[in-house]
């Protein structure tokens, strides 16, 4: 008798990733395709964001925004500031952190997806910022030194993370002594069953 | 408080999947976008204090989150 494979407890880190890319690979390519979540030029506006924000960033970064909520308005960002932006995609938030944070402060976007990298450093070549630079990574390892960050901002990633406090433990390690978290994010008033929890789809979309 | 932080607020909650195509998943959960804030403790003594103000389950040294 063969014997049956025991079922998976939880998702395959890598599975997801490669799942997310795929997901957010096709918005960074096309944001107004249709999704599962709100995407496009009409999400800031819904989202809060303020016009003047908006001014000078490049359609194709605005076009991009998948988030979630606003983390400009959990407080403002001041000119000198070190800045991340966890998961930054075709790169909106961290060109509007950009502008307020310089001539001093720098902002480094991080991102795995690299449709949404290849958007986002197009359009801050457009912007003519100098105080912005977007990296290849991932949450649970930002590529920044202990302490580096004034601010870690974050909009819709969180919750793509299968161990969200490892993300946040990284987030800490990357703050200075009352550095600030400013995320949006998502959550559920219903428990997610653990077998709902093993759809890629659900994680994604 | 689990990862070392203090200040944990939601200040914003909205079902921002309305008119989402579709939205059958994100309303079977009760999903919401939130705005949330939170701070590094400027030192052990901080986050010792703001742990000790607590009322649930956490982390009971300073070492457990660093």
């Amino acid at each position: 008798m063969s014997e049956v494979a025991p079922r998976a407890e939880k998702v395959e880190l890598a599975e997801l990733r490669d799942a997310i890319r795929a997901e957010y690979g096709a918005v960074a390519i096309d944001p107004e395709a249709g999704y599962h979540f709100n995407a496009g030029r009409e999400l800031p506006a819904t989202l809060g964001y303020k016009r003047e924000w908006l001014d000078g960033i490049p359609e194709e970064s605005i076009a991009a925004l998948v988030g979630t909520g606003n983390p400009f308005a959990l407080g403002a960002l001041k000119p000198g500031e070190n800045v991340i932006d966890m998961g930054c995609g075709g790169g909106i938030d961290s060109l509007i952190a950009a502008k307020m944070v310089c001539p001093t402060g720098k902002v480094i976007g991080v991102d795995m997806i690299p449709e949404m990298l290849d958007r986002a450093r197009a359009a801050a070549v457009k912007t003519g910022l100098s105080n912005v630079e977007f990296i290849d990574g991932v949450a649970e390892s930002l590529p920044v030194p202990d302490g580096w960050a004034d601010v870690v901002i974050s909009n819709g990633v969180l919750n793509l993370l299968p161990d969200k406090v490892a993300g946040i433990q990284d987030m800490y390690r990357a703050l200075k002594p009352t550095g600030r978290l400013q995320i949006a994010d998502i959550t559920v008033s219903r428990a997610v069953p653990d077998a709902a929890k093993l759809d890629l789809d659900l994680w994604t979309g | 408080m689990t990862a070392g932080l203090v200040d944990f607020e939601i200040t914003w909650k909205e079902n921002i999947y309305a008119g989402a195509p579709p939205e059958s998943n994100a309303e079977d959960y009760g999903t919401l976008g939130i705005n949330f804030h939170a701070r590094k403790p400027v030192n052990e003594a901080e986050w010792t204090a703001a742990l000790q103000a607590l009322s649930c389950d956490a982390p009971q040294a300073w070492a457990e989150v660093n």
